[in-house]
């Protein structure tokens, strides 16, 4: 593999997008854990059906359990970031794995409703949490340069993920029955988890390679020892002091809000404007696939142009696009709709590695990107509590769909708000001194008191 | 593209960051974030009101015909106290 991949290097003269870089394969892990880690919660929708033939619960509680996974997922984050930075995403992610395999095996056995709502709300909330948070971070540190790449082809499987996921647990949930599914499902995707892991390094240096993008001038980064978890407390006290911080969460939330409205809402929306099933599910399903694109361009182009810029676009579009939806009476409409708004929702959220990397340069992003995703999943249980609601009071869905592009319009606003992310807001990440011979030395930050050097990924 | 990476040190001291300090505190952030909650809780407390008004008079007209007396839900006095809407 690995002699293919320097050929296609060799062949087509790829010398800074090498091909032939173990970054790529931790890329493909973080895509992997994020299907793996987050099938149960993509495909809740399969699930309700048969508990509540099997137990005869009504839907909505199931559909606290639901809720409550969202809010321990989000409550836990800052948490499982700030221990995939102190103690790596590997161990992290391994603790993950195990709560998985409980949670999923616990949910197979649930005889009770409150044993749905500790071993899916709490168990697997907390899973999901350690599982997905820490993964990202670990990608920024494998790419010293060109970050949106890596993030941008990392994103995809956010969108592939729920494609594959529902299909298949949608089959196993009619073919074996429900409980058995969780445990296959639950086995499985431990086997595979435990498998990747280990294959996964938390940062080239553990590895013994170089960060992706690194150049011959650059000295290595510290990553590890005491001086990192000392830096990387004083760095973050740093962080909690910039604006950008607290707005980044404030930002997610909005966005948040804004999408998970629509994409809680828009199958019983569009059958409420008579649209069949299929054609309904047809509509969340282009989303889906269209948004791949975006998922993918946006923090590429953020990194190229400015993350400001197209995080600006993307929640702009994505809070005007929704108005389409008050004219929306025919498939045809709902499926222009999917097109015109799955262009801006796939970038809406994709970028904010990017942002943090501009902002705090190879600072662990662990606890920063953590709070964010805090932020981001009480979005999306507001987001999701809000149309079924609305509908339950009014008969229909328009201010649910107002609320929506509210949210995102108010996130927008409050993008324009941010710093410019062409300056970084605190010091340079410190990199290990190197001898005239090659050898390692003390540490050093190149930060002086009055000038602040841009980021070290542009 | 493996690379001769060195073991890191595990003792050294703290990178001299003496001199950077950031003295304005995050007022615009934390205030925009601190605007979404509120905004967000009037929200949920507008439509929650709204519901638990429907809800009491759903059962309030269910007890005119049955005689009986219907009485709000804690949550649902609680939502319908703090909403001035309502």
């Amino acid at each position: 593999m690995r002699n293919a991949a320097l050929w296609l290097d060799s062949r087509f003269g790829l010398e800074e997008h090498t091909i032939a870089h173990y970054a790529w394969v931790i890329v493909g892990i973080a895509g992997i854990v994020q299907m793996v880690g987050a099938a149960i919660r993509m495909a809740f929708g399969v699930l309700v059906d048969p508990l509540v033939a099997a137990f005869g619960w009504s839907p909505g509680s199931i559909g606290i359990a639901y809720a409550l996974m969202s809010i321990i997922t989000a409550l836990s984050s800052p948490l499982a970031g700030y221990l995939g930075n102190r103690y790596g995403a590997r161990r992290t992610m391994t603790a993950g794995t195990i709560l998985f395999f409980i949670g999923m095996m616990w949910t197979s056995q649930t005889k009770e409703i409150w044993e749905l709502y500790a071993a899916y709300g709490i168990v697997f909330g907390v899973s999901q949490a350690l599982l997905l948070v820490p993964v990202v971070p670990a990608v920024a540190s494998w790419f010293r340069r060109h970050l949106g790449l890596g993030t941008g082809i990392m994103m995809v499987s956010w969108s592939l993920g729920p494609a594959l996921v529902v299909q298949a647990l949608a089959v196993l949930f009619a073919t074996v029955g429900w409980s058995e599914a969780f445990m296959i499902v639950g086995i499985v995707g431990t086997v595979i988890l435990i498998t990747i892991l280990l294959f996964f390094r938390n940062t080239p240096e553990e590895a013994g390679r170089i960060a992706y993008g690194t150049k011959k001038t650059d000295n290595p980064l510290i990553t590890s020892g005491n001086v990192f978890v000392s830096t990387q407390k004083e760095f973050q006290r740093y962080v909690y002091k910039t604006n950008a911080f607290w707005n980044l969460i404030n930002i997610h939330f909005l966005g948040c809000v804004g999408h998970a409205v629509i994409l809680v809402g828009i199958i019983p929306l569009g059958i409420s404007k008579g649209l069949g099933p299929l054609a309904a599910a047809g509509v969340l399903t282009t989303i889906s696939i269209v948004s791949v694109a975006t998922r993918f361009a946006a923090p590429v182009l953020a990194e190229r142009m400015s993350p400001k810029l197209v995080m600006f676009v993307s929640f702009f579009g994505q809070g005007l696009g929704v108005f389409l939806l008050f004219t929306a009476n025919s498939t045809l409409d709902f499926y222009i709709f999917a097109v015109v708004w799955a262009i801006p929702f796939g970038g809406e959220g994709t970028t904010f590695p990017v942002m943090i990397r501009k902002y705090y340069g190879h600072t662990p992003m662990g606890t920063t990107y953590g709070w964010q995703l805090l932020g981001a999943g009480l979005g999306m249980a507001l987001g999701g509590l809000l149309p079924g609601m609305v509908f339950d009071i009014t008969g229909g869905y328009g201010w649910a769909i107002g609320l929506s592009g509210a949210f995102s319009l108010a996130g927008a606003v409050a993008i324009l708000l941010l710093e410019n992310p062409r300056r970084q807001l605190i010091p340079n990440w410190p990199e290990m001194e190197m001898t005239p011979d090659g050898a390692v030395g003390d540490s050093r930050t190149t930060v002086s008191q009055t000038e602040i050097s841009p980021a070290s990924g542009d | 593209m493996k690379s001769a990476a060195s073991n890191q040190p595990t003792v050294v001291s703290t990178p001299n960051l003496q001199g950077f300090e950031i003295k304005r505190r995050p007022i615009v952030g934390l205030g925009l974030l601190m605007s979404s909650v509120i905004g967000s809780l009037a929200v949920l407390i507008y439509f929650g009101a709204w519901a638990s008004t429907d809800r009491i008079e759903i059962r309030v007209l269910a007890a005119e015909i049955s005689g009986l007396q219907a009485e709000g839900e804690w949550w649902e006095d609680g939502l319908i106290f703090a909403c001035p809407l309502h």
